[in-house]
């Protein structure tokens, strides 16, 4: 269990002081609390989008940190890639680039023709390991599992040889038990934002989420159990807004205005913003064999997004479940720019949309957009319809 | 007599219109933005009430639209510019299925239903290309005022072909067609027709359908309604006041919120 605590602004503070503290964290593209791990002599795990099995370096007494680009400019990071290719890929390399975060360990994973070759282009920058993480392309084949267990033990002995220890099963239980309390407080704030959405609005929802990469889990999961309680109690009046699912922050993630934007404009019911932080939906044996228990959960306990191919969950299907689960009348397609997987999902979530006769908007994002007057005249006047017919 | 108003708060002009309980436009007001946007739009609701004969207080309901319908403090409400468009073009010309509205900064390609709802609709992206600002970017660089533009382009017979969609570069390419020599009436018309092309393609994303209803303050320029109608295949509906459309479509929605609250409670479902 770590005994590091990074992100002390919260504490003693009202709900309101809370969440400011969260929100400022978010917006910090200095990393605080990066830094405050490292000084403390704490190593730290970048990995990249989408899925991590973040238990592994915690229980090697890492910090997992999760790699979901800034909205900074990519001032050295533009010369290592093609203008055709996506922000946050440019924004993760420039964030360690620019020495804004130091890692001793980079971990990605083939999830787009792009993210495939970010493992190399780290490795001829830094001198630390970077590594590829090969997550089964067939989720159903029968070695799918036992192959998982394995490519996770290598991450679990790389790990252990970079923080110095021999990572035990019953250090990666006990991370799972960390996790597992994460994964059920993570389960109540959307609980809070299906059933009484007024309650939360959808930045804070997100950052509370979001910050979750940026510390040590027992630190996240003690700032949920304060915020929550006060969440459900909260004297918020409710508005008529539309109830809305939005899709499209698997990856590349919208700039927070433009989450406070959607927000202004309706409920937002649920989402895949950083789905990879919610990635296994239910609790995790914490007996027996703990790498296969992560294996079990990423292959048959898990969400969906457009990066992992799985026949038993089409994800138009998926998505549709999602709305029909959270009430939702209608759904915000969205997708970063220059995002192949987002993007081609989108043509089967239309498809999925139009036959179910359930209204949505489509729009395209950009990390390190600013303005967003455009789209929100369009969101709003989707709404409007929605609300007027 | 109660009356409903609607003040548009576009980027460069502010438009407010006074209309009486049959959706009638009894005062309009035109004015510059500026700098002060809240200044404008009292300004414009000012004129609007004194063109109409229309006291303040005889006004019981007032909807902001356009890019600065949050700064229109004094109004009830808010609704964007693309349903108050839609809502407007069809009052005016109710066969309306389409709305091109092009703008000094945006372009909207809208389509609408028999009642004025909103079926689909898209807008220009960042690119100028398609916009009034692309005819501006073309004025300045031949000295010609905007408002000649459109009579200058139709003496063309030989337009040129504009092909950058940057309206930073629009202009030197304009000045290049100057250098080679091409007759200013020539180039007007190629500038012209190059945004009615633009505009039309934004508005085959959301499907033509007829009667198509052209609206927005470009809608004043009759060349740009020539080259749109040829682009198009097909005659467009141009009001006189289309240049004030957006601002009676708030007005419009502005009066569906009077006769609402008329309704008795119990024929809303309202039991308290």
């Amino acid at each position: 269990m770590s005994a590091i605590r990074v992100f002390p602004e919260w504490r003693g503070k009202d709900l309101d002081g809370m969440l400011h503290a969260v929100v400022e964290l978010l917006d910090d593209t200095e990393f605080p609390t990066v830094k405050r791990w490292r000084e403390a002599g704490g190593k730290v795990v970048g990995h990249f989008q989408v899925y991590f099995p973040e238990e592994i370096a915690h229980a090697a007494g890492m910090l997992p940190f999760k790699m979901r680009g800034a909205p900074i400019e990519p001032k050295h990071a533009d010369s290592h890639f093609g203008s055709y290719l996506c922000s946050i890929l440019k924004t993760s390399l420039e964030l360690v680039v620019s020495k804004r975060v130091e890692l001793e360990l980079f971990v990605t994973h083939p999830i787009c023709d792009a993210a495939r070759n970010l493992a190399a282009v780290f490795g001829r920058n830094f001198p630390y390991p970077c590594q590829i993480l090969y997550l089964p392309q067939n989720a159903t084949s029968p070695a799918a599992r036992t192959y998982l267990a394995g490519e996770y033990a290598r991450v679990r002995d790389l790990c252990g040889e970079i923080a110095g220890v021999t990572v035990t099963d019953e250090a990666l239980r006990n991370s799972i038990a960390v996790f597992n309390r994460n994964r059920e407080l993570l389960r109540k704030l959307y609980a809070i934002k299906r059933e009484t959405p007024w309650q939360v609005a959808m930045h804070e929802a997100y950052a509370l989420v979001a910050v979750g990469g940026l510390m040590p889990r027992e630190e996240h999961n003690e700032l949920l159990e304060a915020v929550l309680p006060l969440l459900e109690t909260r004297e918020r009046k409710k508005h008529d807004r539309v109830r809305v699912v939005f899709e499209g922050g698997f990856c590349e993630q919208p700039p927070f205005e433009l989450i406070r934007a959607i927000g202004r404009s309706c409920y937002v019911v649920d989402d895949d913003l950083l789905i990879g932080l919610r990635w296994i939906l239910e609790d995790l044996p914490v007996t027996g064999d703990p790498l296969d228990a992560l294996a079990w959960g990423y292959l048959e306990r898990s969400s969906y997004s457009p990066v992992q191919h799985d026949p038993r969950k089409q994800k138009e299907d998926m998505l549709l479940k999602r709305v029909r689960e959270s009430n939702a009348s209608a759904v915000i397609l969205a997708a970063a720019k220059m995002c192949e997987p987002g993007l081609e999902e989108q043509v089967a979530y239309v498809h999925a949309l139009d036959e179910a006769k359930l209204p949505y908007f489509v729009t395209e994002f950009e990390e390190n957009m600013t303005s967003y007057d455009t789209l929100e005249i369009q969101l709003e006047t989707f709404v409007e319809n929605l609300l007027f017919v | 007599m109660a009356y409903a108003a609607g003040v548009d708060v576009g980027s460069t002009q502010t438009k407010a219109v006074v209309i009486d309980e049959q959706g009638r436009i009894v005062g309009r007001a035109l004015t510059m933005t500026g700098a002060n946007v809240t200044r404008a739009a009292e300004e414009a609701f000012a004129i609007a009430l004194a063109d109409g004969d229309v006291r303040e207080e005889e006004v019981e309901y007032v909807v902001g639209t356009g890019y600065g319908r949050y700064k229109v403090t004094f109004g009830n409400t808010q609704v964007t510019e693309i349903s108050c468009h839609g809502r407007g073009a069809v009052h005016m010309f109710p066969n309306t299925r389409t709305v091109v509205d092009m703008g000094g900064q945006d372009t909207k390609a809208i389509r609408v239903s028999a009642r004025g709802e909103i079926v689909d609709f898209c807008m220009n992206d960042k690119c100028a290309a398609g916009t009034g600002r692309f005819l501006g970017a073309a004025s300045s660089a031949l000295e010609i005022p905007l408002d000649q533009l459109g009579h200058t382009a139709l003496r063309g017979e030989r337009p040129v072909k504009i092909s950058t969609t940057c309206t930073v570069f629009a202009e030197s390419e304009v000045l290049s067609w100057l250098g080679k020599g091409k007759k200013i009436e020539d180039i007007l018309l190629g500038v012209h027709q190059s945004i009615a092309g633009r505009s039309t393609g934004l508005a085959w994303r959301v499907g033509i359908e007829p009667e198509v209803t052209f609206t927005g303050g470009v809608a004043k320029n009759i060349a740009m309604i020539e080259s749109l109608e040829k682009a198009m295949g097909m005659k467009v509906n141009v009001s006189d006041d289309s240049h004030y459309m957006g601002a009676l479509g708030a007005a419009l929605f502005a009066l569906d919120h009077i006769f609402a609250s008329r309704t008795p409670a119990a024929t809303r479902g309202v039991t308290a």
